[in-house]
């Protein structure tokens, strides 16, 4: 990544912005503005600019952070709470649990009350809740939903069998068309993993909160 | 023995508290723009690490009345704030001289005293 000096004072004032966000926003853009003001006389004074003065004379007026702290002393403002991580409870435990097995104790309902309790928490993010609603629909009822039909329908799901020929063991189909029992059979097994996938992931997005989380 | 941490933390604070008288200081004679006076200030050793929090201080001063400023366009570039010593501003910095002399050399007399 290249970084132009222009690009580093940018950046440098855009987190001393950040930084400075309870304050008044009068004092903010003053200070803001005085110190955009240092940056562009101190860049001025200098005869043949490079990256490296740019980076010292933004290393003297010291963290964006730093000045801040500062800031809020001089203008007597709270230091800022932090933000207090979410504390997972019931309703994340009751949503990854509905989420798998809602819908085969309860067809669909309990998936869908998954999903609900699944958005209502404020645990996950949106990319995280859009990701435990579409990995997969129903959860493991689908997946085992179509194993009972594909087993139960014709050209059923293929047991692996020792053939009586003794010639070892190969799985085959009664009615031959293994390659496509086959094809069905991994796509019920990826399909069976998937929800454990995104529950797992669920968990642990839990237990290493976004910082959005809250948002 | 004091624990340097709590030393350092003490020294920070003398110099933040003392700050402002400093830069009142510097403003007795001459109005001054920021960027100069930070400069007058990093010239002596240990006054300010963080540059830039002259511009919070700076900021609460002209707030509290003791300096104001007036921009002034500048021959090398875009305008400038200039800050200039208020009455009160020079009555704070008289009540701190009047104060700190005596201090100081209290101080200087216990801690520089030959044992």
């Amino acid at each position: 990544m290249s970084t132009t000096p222009d690009k580093l004072v940018e950046r440098y004032l855009k987190h001393l912005e950040v930084e400075l966000d309870d304050l008044p926003r009068d004092r903010r853009r003053e200070i803001v503005d005085e110190i955009a003001g240092h940056i562009a006389e101190a860049r001025a004074a200098l005869e043949h600019e490079t990256e490296a003065d740019v980076r010292n004379i933004l290393e003297g007026l010291g963290d964006p952070a730093e000045i801040a702290e500062d800031a809020r002393e001089r203008f007597e403002v709270a230091p800022p709470v932090p933000a207090q991580p979410y504390k997972p409870g019931w309703i994340e435990i009751a949503a990854l649990i509905l989420l798998l097995i809602g819908g085969v104790v309860l067809p669909l309902f309990g998936w869908v009350i998954g999903v609900v309790l699944l958005w209502v928490s404020n645990a996950w993010n949106v990319r995280d809740k859009v990701i435990g609603t579409i990995f997969v629909p129903g959860g493991l009822a689908l997946p085992l939903g179509l194993l009972f039909f594909a087993g139960s329908g014709e050209g059923g799901i293929c047991e692996p069998v020792i053939s009586p020929a003794g010639s070892g063991g190969t799985a085959t189909c009664p009615d031959g068309g293994s390659s496509t029992n086959y094809f069905g059979l991994v796509a019920a097994i990826t399909l069976l993993l998937i929800p454990f996938v995104t529950a797992a992931y669920l968990a642990y997005r839990l237990r290493h909160q976004p910082t959005a989380a809250t948002a | 023995m004091v624990a340097t941490g709590k030393q350092d933390a003490l020294l920070a604070q003398m110099r933040k508290g003392t700050l402002q008288y400093c830069v009142l200081a510097l403003l007795v004679d001459d109005e001054r723009y920021g960027f100069e006076l930070v400069r007058s200030l990093a010239e002596t050793d240990g006054m300010v690490t963080s540059e830039g929090t002259i511009y919070p201080l700076l900021s609460r001063l002209r707030r509290d009345g003791l300096v104001e400023t007036t921009w002034r366009e500048s021959s090398s570039g875009p305008p400038r704030r200039y800050y200039r010593l208020t009455k009160s501003g020079r009555a704070a910095l008289q009540a701190f001289k009047a104060e700190w002399g005596p201090f100081r050399d209290t101080v200087d007399h216990f801690v520089e005293r030959k044992t």
